[in-house]
Formats: C-alpha cells, sequence, structure tokens
C-alpha cells in the first residue's frame, strides 16, 4: 500500500451545468494534517461528499486506504470520522446518549465502547454535560460535542468540514489544541475552513481550491513565497514629495510604493533587510516620519490573490 | 445493531414533545370531547345491545335441549357478548313477579313440547327473546323431519344447524351497534394514522439527503436498511402503544363498550399502527425536504380521517354508496371499517377482508419505501 491515505483523481461532479467539481486531484499522506481552503461555492463540500460515497459523481476516482469508496465499503467507513458543517447530532438524546448512539455504529464491543464514549467525552472536555441535552448546550459546547460525536471511535482519518464556525475563541482553541493532539496520536486529518489563521496554525499542507479546481498547493511557507510581495512597509511620511518618493522606489527589492493619505506604503518583493534600508535613507536624508509598521504576508494573501477579492455567493 | 438502533429509537422518538402531545396526548382529549358529546348517546342508544335479563320456567319433569341453548347463550366469548341473563324459577307465578319487578325482560315458559314467550313491553329485547324461540323451534322441526324421513342424513342436518346458531349468536347479538361509536373508531384510526410523522422523525436520522444527522449515519458502517426496519419497529410499537392506551382509555375510564373483545381491538389498532407508519416511510423517502415531513402526513391523515367519519359520521355511507373504492382504499375507513364490522357482526368475510387489505398496504408501503430508501448515494445532498 502507498503512502496515500486519500487518493482522488479526475473528480468531476456535475450539478446541470454548473461544474462543482472539475478535474479535481488530491493526495493526503499517512499523518498529514491537509486544509483544504477554497471560498464558498468552491466545491470544498462537494468534493468531502464524494469523498465519502454520499454524492454521486460524473468521473474519477476516489481510494482511501488504498481501496476504492463505495457506499458498502464498511471497513473503510468503519475507520473514517467526519464532523460536519452543522452539528449533526440527536437533539431528544442526552450528550453522553448522542456519543454512545453514534458510537455504536462503529464499535460493538459493550465494554470498548464505553470507554471510547468517556475518552471522548473526556477529550471534548464534556464529561460534566453528559446529561445534558444539546439545547441546554452553549454554542461551542455543541461544537465539541458534534466533535466528540465522530471522532468517538478513534478514526484513522478524520474529516473536519468548518468545525469551528460561530464558536467563541475559548472554544475554537480548545478544539484545534484537540486536532493537533489527534493527529499526534496518528489520526490522518483533512480540514476545511474559511479561517486562514487557523489553516496556517493547524495544517502540515494547504490545498486552496476554486471553481472545483485544485488551484495551488503546498506548505504554508510554500504558498506565501509564491507571492510577489513579499514585505508591506507603512510609514506616516507628512512632508512627502514626488522626490521622496522616486526615491524609496530606487531601493533594492521595492517594487511599488503608494501613497495613503499621509502615509506612504512600501511593497517589496524579497530581501531580508527591507525596513532597515528605508528607515536608513529617511534618515540620511533628514526626513521627519512618523509612525512605521511592517507586515509579512499571510495565508490570507495568499487566498485572496489566488482566488480574487470579489464578493462570492 | 438493529436492537441498539431500535431501543435508541424508542429513546428518541418517544422524548420528542411533538409526539407525546400529538400521538398520545391528543386521542385522549378528543376521546374525552367526544365522550362529552356522545357518551351518553351511545350509552342509552336504544340500538345498543345490552345482555338481556330473562327467566326460564321449566314445568317438565326432565331438562330440555332449550336449556341447554340457553346456557350456551349465556356465555361470554371471543365470538359474541353474553346474550342472555338467564334466571331458573320454579313456577310460572314467581317469574311473572320478577318480571313485574323488572328483574328480568320477559320469560320462557317450557310446557310439553311448547315454548311460551312472556314478556312486557316490546323493543328489542322482545324481539331478540321471540327471535330465539323461533330458530328454536325451526331447528327442531327440521331435525324431526329429516330423522322421519332422511335418517342417512342426519348428521349432516346437525352441523347445519349447528352452523345456524353460530350465526345466529355473531350476526344478530354481536355487539355495540351505536352509530356514535362510529366517531370513537374514526378516532382510534386518525390516532393510528397520526404515526405517519413518528416514521418521518425517524428517517430524519438515518438518511443524508434529509439531514445532516442523516449524512453521519451514512458515513458510518451501518446497513441502512436494518436501521430504517428498527426504526420502523420501534415507531410501530410506540404507536401501538399508544393505540392501547386509547382503546383502554374509551373502554374503560370512560367506560364506552368498544363492543369487541380488548385483545382483538388492540390487534386491529396495531395494524392500524402498521398502516400509519409503513404510510409515513413511504411519505418520507419520496419527499425527502423536512419541510413536508410533518405538514403532508398532517394531511394525509386528517383527510382520510374526515372520509372515515371523524367529523361526519354519514360520510363513509356516503362514499360506500357513490365510489365504495375510496372506502377499500382509504386506511382510516379499513380501520373504522373492521372495528365496526368486528363489533356488529363478529369476524366476517369483509372483516377478513379489510384486515388482508391492510397488512397487503402495509407490505406494499414498505417495500416501496426500501427501494426508495436503499439508494446510498445521491444526484445532489
Amino acid at each position: 500500500m502507498s503512502d496515500n491515505i486519500i487518493s482522488i483523481s479526475n473528480l468531476v461532479k456535475r450539478y446541470g451545468d454548473n461544474v462543482a467539481v472539475d478535474h479535481f486531484n488530491l493526495e493526503v499522506k499517512n499523518g498529514e494534517i491537509l486544509g483544504l481552503l477554497g471560498p464558498n461555492g468552491s466545491g470544498k463540500t462537494t468534493t468531502i461528499n464524494c469523498l465519502l460515497s454520499l454524492l454521486k459523481y460524473d468521473r474519477g476516482d476516489i481510494q482511501i486506504f488504498g481501496k476504492p469508496m463505495a457506499p458498502d465499503a464498511y471497513d473503510i467507513k468503519s475507520q473514517i470520522g467526519v464532523v460536519m458543517q452543522n452539528v449533526a447530532v440527536i437533539d431528544t438524546l442526552n450528550v453522553y446518549e448522542n456519543v454512545d448512539f453514534f458510537c455504536g455504529l462503529y464499535i460493538k464491543d459493550k465494554n470498548l465502547r464505553k470507554k471510547y464514549v468517556e475518552e471522548a467525552l473526556e477529550f471534548t472536555g464534556l464529561t460534566d454535560y453528559k446529561k445534558y441535552k444539546p439545547k441546554k448546550l452553549s454554542g461551542g459546547l455543541l461544537r465539541r460535542l458534534n466533535i466528540a460525536c465522530g471522532i468517538a471511535h478513534k478514526p484513522k482519518l478524520i474529516l473536519f468540514d468548518e468545525p469551528t464556525v460561530a464558536v467563541d475563541p475559548q472554544s475554537r482553541n480548545a478544539i484545534l489544541e484537540g486536532i493537533k493532539k489527534m493527529n499526534r496520536d496518528g489520526a490522518t486529518i483533512v480540514y476545511t475552513s474559511h479561517y486562514m489563521e487557523e489553516v496556517e496554525e493547524l495544517c502540515t499542507r494547504v490545498v486552496i481550491m476554486d471553481h472545483g479546481k485544485n488551484v495551488a498547493s503546498g506548505t504554508s511557507s510554500e504558498l506565501k513565497s509564491s507571492l510577489i510581495n513579499r514585505e508591506t512597509i507603512r510609514i506616516g511620511l507628512p512632508n512627502k514629495s514626488p522626490e521622496i518618493i522616486a526615491d524609496l522606489k530606487e531601493i533594492n527589492h521595492v517594487y511599488k510604493v503608494l501613497e495613503d493619505g499621509n502615509d506612504v506604503v512600501i511593497k517589496c518583493d524579497g530581501g531580508e533587510h527591507n525596513l532597515v534600508h528605508v528607515l536608513s535613507y529617511l534618515s540620511d536624508n533628514n526626513i521627519p516620519f512618523g509612525h512605521v509598521t511592517t507586515e509579512l504576508p499571510t495565508l490570507n494573501d495568499v487566498f485572496l490573490e489566488i482566488t480574487g477579492k470579489e464578493l462570492r455567493d | 445493531m438493529f436492537v441498539r438502533i431500535f431501543l435508541y429509537k424508542i429513546k428518541e422518538l418517544t422524548r420528542m414533545r411533538s409526539i407525546v402531545g400529538w400521538n398520545f396526548l391528543f386521542p385522549l382529549v378528543l376521546a374525552t370531547a367526544f365522550y362529552v358529546g356522545f357518551g351518553n348517546l351511545i350509552k342509552e342508544d336504544p340500538d345498543t345491545f345490552k345482555t338481556i335479563d330473562v327467566g326460564y320456567v321449566n314445568t317438565n319433569s326432565q331438562d330440555s335441549p332449550f336449556s341447554e341453548l340457553l346456557e350456551e347463550l349465556s356465555k361470554e366469548t371471543d365470538e359474541h357478548i353474553q346474550v342472555l341473563n338467564v334466571q331458573s324459577f320454579k313456577d310460572e307465578k314467581s317469574a311473572s313477579k320478577a318480571m313485574d319487578d323488572k328483574k328480568i325482560s320477559g320469560f320462557y315458559l317450557e310446557n310439553g313440547d311448547k315454548i311460551n314467550t312472556v314478556i312486557k313491553e316490546n323493543g328489542l329485547a322482545s324481539t331478540t327473546l321471540n327471535q330465539i324461540v323461533r330458530a328454536y323451534e325451526n331447528a327442531k322441526f327440521q331435525l324431526e323431519e329429516i330423522t322421519t324421513n332422511h335418517p342417512e342424513k342426519i348428521e349432516q342436518a346437525i352441523k347445519l344447524q349447528s352452523k345456524d346458531l353460530n350465526l345466529m349468536k355473531e350476526h344478530s347479538f354481536g355487539n355495540n351497534t351505536s352509530r356514535y361509536l362510529q366517531y370513537f373508531f374514526a378516532l382510534i384510526a386518525m390516532s393510528s394514522l397520526f404515526s405517519s410523522w413518528i416514521s418521518t422523525s425517524m428517517l430524519n436520522g438515518i438518511c443524508a439527503n434529509i439531514s445532516e444527522g442523516g449524512k453521519r449515519f451514512e458515513c458510518a458502517p451501518a446497513n441502512k436498511l436494518v436501521a430504517v426496519a428498527a426504526g420502523t419497529l420501534a415507531g410501530m410499537l410506540i404507536q401501538s402503544v399508544s393505540n392501547a392506551i386509547v382503546v383502554i382509555y374509551i373502554q374503560y375510564v370512560l367506560n364506552i363498550n368498544i363492543g369487541i373483545p380488548l385483545g382483538e381491538t388492540i390487534l386491529i389498532t396495531t395494524i392500524g399502527s402498521g398502516i400509519g407508519i409503513a404510510a409515513g416511510t413511504l411519505i418520507g423517502s419520496l419527499l425527502p425536504n423536512p419541510k413536508y415531513h410533518v405538514v403532508v402526513p398532517l394531511l394525509f391523515s386528517m383527510t382520510c380521517s374526515f372520509f372515515s367519519g371523524l367529523m361526519w359520521d354519514q360520510i363513509k355511507q356516503l362514499i360506500q354508496y357513490k365510489c365504495p373504492i375510496i372506502n377499500k382504499i382509504n386506511p382510516a375507513a379499513l380501520i373504522t371499517d373492521s372495528l365496526f364490522i368486528r363489533a356488529t357482526y363478529g369476524r366476517t368475510d369483509t372483516y377478513i377482508q379489510n384486515i388482508i387489505i391492510m397488512l397487503s398496504m402495509i407490505v406494499g408501503c414498505l417495500f416501496i419505501s426500501s427501494i426508495c430508501l436503499r439508494r446510498r448515494k445521491y444526484v445532489s445532498l
């Protein structure tokens, strides 16, 4: 068996004339946390539904654990955990019963299941809420219950579809720490989110989807290094003049200088000491300046550059 | 897997307020409302058969076959209620006194070969008492004729006479025939069909094209049809218990005699629950959008119940006259019809036919549903 836990090749899914997934390819290696990013409607959830064999697709091949995925591939399904985008729990069952019910679909042995359920509750910090009905839980606790239901059976592959939507920072932090721990314990994780900082913090590799295609992939650093803009320096210059602007453009690695009110925004395409060079020029020429900030590119910049800044549905 | 899902579905469904309210409490409230409206009319309905207190005076020195017939009609069995409550008197005078004191409706005076029926007032009781003597004398005459002229056919004749006697018990003295009882039968039918939204709720957690919970379920290594079967059985059990509670409430708390042995009433209502559950499963499998999962079963239950006489007891007769096929495909009409026929005429061919149609409907709905629900991959979610 290859090292790939998931292999998707040439996946095509159409809804009428609309191509939701367009010859999409993906490989997820054992032990990695893969971030699947994309704007709304880019085809992330459709891809996950196809991956789980819930959706029919028009073309392509999906293999999980080296075997073709199918609705009745129970041996594969038994090793997968799914945390849905929307909370998928049963309102009339309490926290313990919910986790026990879903865990019971995977684990038949009663004692083992009990152990797993207790561990999942402890892992998600829900032990004190065992007897609570979902409606009594806060948004964060409910999300944690959603996770507990998806991971209690200790799957080898876990798919998280935007698990931290509408969650407060404390709960989000707890969820992310939990995911890291699951990965350390050996689970391979596919994580979709709109929160770039989460993906940057969590994922060992990132795939960006747009219009159903794989438009970029790599580690966070690799993706950032693909950007032209590598550093943005903003300086308050009340006495700026066309000559000063022209001089700034001459500094090594500066490729663009923009005026923004009393500020000047300097964009650099590389180099390691750009700020030092800019400040040296100002000080050598006795040009007074105010505040100075510098920003390195983020995954968000990569995402916006690749997918565009226009609003999506 | 089956047992676990079955037990969890029971837990899940019995904790749903809508099910507790509509399937358990609402029928009891409606039964109480009907009781307030027609309870006394049923109890005082002149058409309602009541056991007849009758006296028996035998001036002959030995027991007669007629006394054996009276003894048979004094028993209550699964087939018929107790027709007669016979009290023996030594002489005509003491029997007349008991009749004057209204302890008995009338009495039979057997003297030699002759049996006289002595009654004080005309009515259902007097007609019944006369009918019994007439039937007995006809049978006796025919047997004597055959014994004399065709002794070889005596065995066959006895068999026929015995069948005639059974028919008399089942048909003439079936049970409760009050027209107002129809409302309670229609209520039981409505309650049975209310189980249709138990099914749609049950499917909600199993099918990926209905809910997120369904998606999670279908991601698990669990056989979907086993889960649907477990859920269907759980729903049917819940509704059968609810129906049994309604029947017991009507019979023993409201004290309205349904006229059918309790076990058999529960059997009919359990089949009714099966129809409701099967219909709901079919609705859920054909209409995956959850926003229809209460509206459509509600419309289905109320429409069927309306045409079975829930709001106007004559509508079923009107349909029977104009378009009888509707009564044969309306599950609520089949349930009320089965209850009515069983209460009035006993286990007739029509009763058996209705039961078979209902069972066929259950099998048919579940079969079509299973074809629709077998699908594990969807075109869209």
